[in-house]
């Protein structure tokens, strides 16, 4: 007994103390007993049974506009498929099956056979592939009935997806297919099934990783053959991820529609006496719009447009699809963000930038336009080359030479100028030039969320030898500083660096989907600038002003100008090609700019393949700043200050 | 045991149960199964902890708190049987806002509480014993209607402790021994759900249903024996062998640490747990008064009673019933209920009498 006051006996917390260390010690024992056996797998039970574990598939994200309406949807359809590895490789066999389904259905025995032979050479034999989608019910019990006897053809239901939307996103959203042949491997080892299908171009490319969920898996007993008799357990698949476009489709849709009009105005007259192989000018061209403060793409568009609903169902449209790669225009190709070309002047504001910051320039520099400059070979004093100006100017400052748009004020910012040997006028030279274009985004992607985007050209001495294999002539700068020569640059490029040179100087990466939507709701997501403008403030609104004061009355841009608003703007007119029959040369039309211009919003860029910035351009960016001056967006921006961070439906 | 600024703290105590919280962590962390909930939860036991063993359970023990305890967990398990949360087909949570809570994880505490007060002041006769089976019965009975018979069990293993400790007659005890196993049969019969009784027919034949809870018994066996001798390391959930067993981080999870960590890893997990039991009979021994002794020797068996059942499911001595190991199974409820049981444990340690004999008597000579 112990001595303390009415405390019980400890004895028995000994007594305790043991029960617990045997309980220990059997556990102990049975824990090394079944760590220490070999792991057996799953085999084969003795009713016959096969317990094997199967993938779930994930349902696939959607893709929403900014709205919240569905632009792309999974669909449930039946199809007829033909699965190439069910069909013996008999051909008297093979003979039958085709011979059953072209008196079916009514398909050429012909097609029939390309198919069958391309689907035994794919990745996964046992893939199907559709003869016939979207299916009636009752048709389909028909054509199983009939099709009953046939190896290798069967009535399958699958889930298909729909592209809406028509041409206002053809290009944007993308489509699915099957694992493409050559990077089978890499899918299969993240995961996916030889019979997925995946993300093929476009958003659905882009973000594959985020639309497709993560796959479930189940546990299953089967009889030997296959046949699925219980599920024994079940991990439940993930879905993807919906995804919400930043696209406003009340903009995308002026933009279309003004590049569709303007395009057919801005095609060249042909000239008589020119070779008939000459190839003939193409009615084609792009726009932008994008918010300076996001990044957020309100407009993407190229013209002529691609309906995505070809894309719709199990695979693309074949018939649209020939058309689409007939068409001279290459409508597949995306003129916004996938082709490069010289922009002319709206290069000069970077080039203006780069001289202030730089002090080759400051506001009150003056440089005389004659028409032209004239500078001698740098080799033989003999020859002589000229370079002009679109216009006599006179005595120009900065502010004016950048309005007006003088290519001899830049031929100085760029490449300077000497006269007997003494310098008149320290220029940026190559480097300079091309180190600020850099800082701009130029010449490489731009980092958008869709894939095939061109990095373009941002030539300097360097580049030129290498690829060109020529040395870096002074002209060379020459042509560099108003935007032509070898600089090479998409629309989408051009519009990130509008914006930066709008919001004080951040080179966003721009995007098309600015949210996601999940079972934890809408989440947005946040801004990405990629890096900064090396050039104070005081450089920027030198330049900014200048923008201003061509787009106002008087100005070369004032057309880009609606009424009511005040925009920064600049046209550019880029030649390329060869000379035609009078000696000309066929044009390039550009239009940069941001609005409002106090309080920026959005920068524009538009981009035509033929026409004059001033006379063709300029009215598409008017006719865009327009419909966005009324649309709900704008309304919402401002009324955003009041009540922020609400999402949009 | 550390003495700083009036504060003492069995080291031995709160080390073992630290080492316990972080491996729950890893492992939560490691099948990607909410890993950062889990820490936030550990950290919130350990400050629970702390909290307990700094203040003096005679005070928190005082009339009428234990009482009130025990109402309100009787109370808290009746309205999990009203209005609770069904999850893997018993009903045991209750959604408060937007928690839920696990009250039979916190009546085990309430019940040793309730049963050490009442034990403190008085002997322990024939009829103060069946009032203290009276008083176990009841949150028994909630309980196993949940059905949870793992926290049942875990119920009378407590009730049995605290009337040993108290000093009940052998005698007394082997009475209700006998009558337990004349009425056990009858009370099976009638009260032991179907499931249950299917759980124990398949562990007694397991090809009897391969294919249902047999089925989660041979994924444990297969994770256990993969494990090894030094485990598997840290796995994503879908190449465990418990992949398919939804409760692997919380009734399975030591059979996750086998996998995982192997034959040693377990091994230490049962050292660890040792060193808990073992120091809370130390408190108990050491405590200066008959209420610090059967609540430190009750409190140990809520932990080492649970923490045996849970093993001993994993490792198929006994049928699979769903419970959590504590401070390592994932879910708030246990952690935070089986922090607050150490930190009392804790705070009866921090009150041992002087530990020489004549210091005492001579203390007790100038009263």
């Amino acid at each position: 007994m112990d001595e303390r006051a009415g405390l019980p006996p400890a004895g028995r917390l000994v007594l305790l103390a043991v029960v617990a260390a045997m309980v220990i010690t059997v556990l102990f024992f049975q824990l090394a007993r079944m760590q220490l056996v070999e792991p057996e797998p799953l085999a084969p039970r003795l009713d016959g049974r096969v317990l094997r574990t199967e993938d779930v598939d994930a349902p696939r994200g959607l893709i929403l506009d900014r709205d919240g309406n569905t632009l792309v949807r999974n669909v449930p359809e039946l199809a007829l498929v033909l699965i190439p590895g069910d069909v013996p490789r008999i051909p008297a066999v093979e003979t039958t099956v085709l011979r059953a389904i072209e008196s079916e259905l009514g398909i050429p025995y012909a097609a029939l056979e390309v198919l069958l032979a391309r689907g035994r050479e794919a990745p996964d034999a046992f893939a199907p592939l559709t003869i016939l989608s979207g299916i009636e019910e009752l048709e389909a019990i028909r054509l199983r009935a009939a099709l009953a006897d046939v190896p290798g053809v069967a009535v399958q239901m699958r889930t298909v997806r729909v592209y809406g939307g028509g041409e206002l996103y053809g290009r944007i959203l993308g489509h699915v297919g099957p694992l493409p042949r050559e990077e089978v491997e890499a899918y299969l080892e993240a995961g996916y099934a030889l019979d997925a299908r995946v993300g093929l171009s476009g958003v659905e490319l882009e973000h594959e990783e985020a639309l497709r969920g993560r796959l479930g898996r189940r546990l299953v007993a089967a009889t030997p053959a296959g046949r699925v008799l219980e599920v024994l357990a079940e991990q439940p698949p993930t879905a993807g991820v919906d995804l919400v476009l930043t696209i406003d489709p009340g903009l995308q849709r002026a933009t279309i529609d003004a590049l569709a009009a303007a395009v057919d105005l801005a095609l060249p007259e042909p000239q008589p006496g020119e070779p008939a192989d000459r190839p003939a000018p193409q009615a084609v061209g792009a726009a932008v719009v994008l918010d300076v403060r996001t990044g957020d793409l309100l407009a993407l568009a190229s013209f002529p447009t691609v309906n995505a609903g070809i894309f719709s169902g199990g695979g693309i449209d074949a018939g649209a699809f020939a058309a689409l790669l007939e068409d001279e225009r290459r409508p597949l190709v995306d003129r916004s963000f996938a082709e490069v070309n010289a922009p002319g002047s709206i290069f000069k504001p970077i080039v203006g930038v780069a001289a202030l910051e730089e002090g080759v320039a400051t506001p009150e520099t003056r440089i005389v336009s004659t028409g032209s400059i004239t500078v001698p070979d740098e080799y033989d004093p003999e020859v002589s080359y000229t370079f002009r100006d679109w216009t006599v100017h006179g005595s120009l400052d900065f502010t004016a030479g950048l309005a007006r748009s003088s290519d001899v004020y830049y031929y100085y910012l760029a490449g300077g100028y000497e006269e007997e040997g003494g310098t008149v006028f320290e220029g940026l030279g190559a480097h300079g030039v091309a180190s600020y274009a850099r800082a701009f985004g130029l010449g490489s992607p731009t980092g958008v969320d869709l894939p095939g985007e061109a990095a373009g050209i941002v030539p300097d001495p360097t580049w030129k030898s290498e690829t060109v294999g020529e040395p870096w002539f002074l002209g060379d700068t020459y042509t560099f500083g108003i935007g032509q020569g070898y600089l090479a640059v998409t629309p989408l490029q051009m519009a990130v660096a509008a914006a930066a040179l709008a919001n004080g100087g951040d080179v966003l990466v721009p995007r098309v989907v600015g949210a996601t939507r999940s079972d934890e709701g809408v989440r947005a997501l946040p801004p990405t600038v990629a890096s900064q403008i090396p050039a104070g403030p005081g450089a920027m609104a030198v330049v900014a002003d200048a923008l201003r004061i061509a787009a106002d009355p008087g100005g070369t841009a004032v057309d880009g100008e609606p009424e009511g608003m005040t925009i920064a703007g600049k046209t550019g007119t880029a030649e390329f090609g060869i000379a035609r029959a009078d000696g000309s040369y066929d044009t390039h039309a550009w239009y940069l700019g941001w609005a409002p211009y106090e309080e920026p919003e959005i920068a524009i860029v538009v981009y035509l393949e033929h026409g004059i910035g001033s006379r063709n351009a300029a009215p598409v960016a008017r006719e865009i700043l327009e419909a966005y001056a009324v649309s709900d967006r704008r309304v919402q921006a401002s009324s955003e200050e009041a009540s922020s961070g609400e999402a949009p439906w | 045991m550390v003495a700083w600024l009036g504060w003492r703290l069995d080291l031995w105590l709160a080390g073992a149960m630290a080492a316990l919280l972080s491996l729950g962590v890893l492992t939560a962390a490691a099948g990607n199964d909410s890993g950062a909930r889990q820490a936030v939860m550990a950290t919130a036991a350990l400050v629970a902890f702390l909290v307990m063993a700094r203040l003096d359970y005679r005070q928190l023990l005082a009339p009428p708190l234990p009482g009130a305890g025990y109402l309100l967990a009787l109370g808290a398990l009746g309205a999990v049987l009203a209005l609770g949360v069904t999850e893997f087909g018993s009903q045991r949570w209750l959604a408060l806002g937007g928690v839920t809570v696990q009250p039979s994880e916190f009546v085990k505490v309430a019940l040793v509480a309730a049963l050490a007060a009442f034990a403190a002041a008085r002997p322990s006769t024939p009829g103060t014993l069946l009032i203290t089976l009276a008083l176990t019965v009841l949150p028994f009975t909630l309980v196993a209607l949940q059905p949870d018979a793992g926290t049942a069990l875990v119920l009378l293993i407590v009730w049995l402790v605290v009337v040993i400790t108290w000093g009940a007659a052998w005698r007394a005890l082997a009475g209700v021994g006998v009558t337990t196993f004349a009425v056990a049969p009858v009370a099976f019969a009638l009260a032991v759900p179907d499931y249950q009784r299917e759980r124990i027919a398949t562990f007694v034949d397991p090809d009897r249903d391969p294919l249902g809870s047999g089925f989660t018994l041979s994924q444990v066996e297969l994770a256990l024996a993969s494990g090894g001798i030094t485990g598997r390391g840290a796995l994503p959930a879908a190449e465990s062998a418990l992949a398919f067993v939804p409760a692997r981080t919380s009734d399975f999870v030591f059979a996750l640490v086998g996998e995982q960590a192997g034959l040693l890893g377990a091994a230490v997990v049962l050292a660890l747990l040792a060193t808990i039991a073992y120091r809370g009979l130390v408190a108990a021994a050491r405590a200066p008064d008959r209420l610090g002794r059967v609540l430190a020797a009750g409190l140990t068996a809520v932990i080492f009673g649970q923490a045996a059942v849970h093993i001993a499911v994993n490792l198929q001595l006994v049928p699979a019933t769903g419970i959590p190991l504590p401070f390592v199974s994932q879910g708030g409820s246990s952690l935070i209920a089986m922090a607050l049981a150490a930190g009392l444990i804790a705070s009866v340690a921090a009150r041992e009498p002087p530990k020489s004999r004549e210091q005492w008597t001579a203390e007790r000579w100038r009263r």
